[in-house]
């Protein structure tokens, strides 16, 4: 048999991924000294709000209303959900502010920045869904309350709160699909271009006082994890 | 079934600054996720002995 003179694609898109995020930068060692701060847990935490909240949700669906309403571990449950959720916008609000002011788009991050961006639009009716997903009167008056403003901006026939299959899906399949990947882009994106360098001090002037992330940033010039 | 630990039997308190308005539970929310942001900037991160790991 003749050699193949052409390479698979499933050969050339090994060789493309493992050059764009090649091992050592998808899982690395060690990262940045001025990765020791408080304010770089946030995406983590973020992330682990998600877990728990596709975890929680999965389980919500398994089992139904009846038993998310009517049984003490479906409240249970159901609780989790929602607080979880609340951590989740808790953290990556947090976690905006302080890429924002760290100016994370630097040094070719603008993918990264914008992925983080998309996946905060996306969430939000991500969760609004749910509120009109739990049905029970507290969604059936969300609804009915919310469609009117959803009419008024013109997209209430794409977005329909009065029909609960189509929010049901919106909210347990399409939009978190669209956050999950999102995500999934992001952290790749963050793993192949490196958390983003704190600005440089010696432009701070004499009298400046750096923060405690900042002190401890030695190459505060470099970009890339370690 | 428990009950809740602050009394929800009643419409939501609600903050009016001029056009501003917003209920007391959302500003609680905002103002402490305000000092979080602070304390995560300004809190030493524990066991960071200087330089590259």
């Amino acid at each position: 048999m003749s050699s193949v003179s052409r390479k698979s694609w499933t050969a050339r898109a090994r060789e493309r991924a493992v050059g764009a995020l090649p091992p050592e930068k998808l899982l690395p060692d060690s990262q940045p000294s001025y990765m020791s701060s408080w304010i770089y847990v946030f995406g983590v935490l973020t992330l682990t709000s998600l877990i728990v909240i596709i975890a929680s949700g999965s389980i919500l669906a398994l089992k139904g209303p009846g038993w998310w309403h009517l049984t003490g571990i479906g409240h249970f449950f159901n609780s989790i959900h929602m607080w979880a959720v609340e951590l989740f916008f808790f953290f990556m609000v947090i976690h905006l502010w302080g890429k924002y002011w760290m100016a994370a788009w630097r040094g070719g991050r603008a993918r990264v920045w914008i992925t983080g961006a998309v996946t905060f639009l996306v969430a939000v009716p991500c969760a609004l869904s749910g509120y009109v997903s739990q049905q029970n009167f507290d969604s059936q008056w969300i609804s009915t309350q919310a469609k009117d403003a959803m009419n008024a901006a013109g997209i209430g026939a794409f977005w329909n709160l009065m029909n609960f299959g189509q929010m049901y899906s919106y909210h347990v399949f399409l939009l978190p699909l669209a956050v999950v990947a999102l995500v999934i882009a992001h952290v790749l994106l963050v793993r192949r271009h490196g958390i983003v360098p704190p600005f440089q001090l010696s432009g701070a002037g004499a009298g400046a006082k750096p923060t405690s992330a900042a002190r401890r940033a030695p190459d505060s010039g470099s970009e890339g994890t370690s | 079934m428990t009950a809740a630990i602050f009394n929800l039997n009643h419409p939501a308190h609600t903050v009016h600054w001029h056009f501003f308005s917003m209920s007391v539970a959302n500003v609680v929310v905002i103002v402490v996720m305000l000092v979080v942001f602070a304390v995560a900037i300004l809190a030493p991160f524990p066991g960071h002995g200087g330089g590259e790991r």
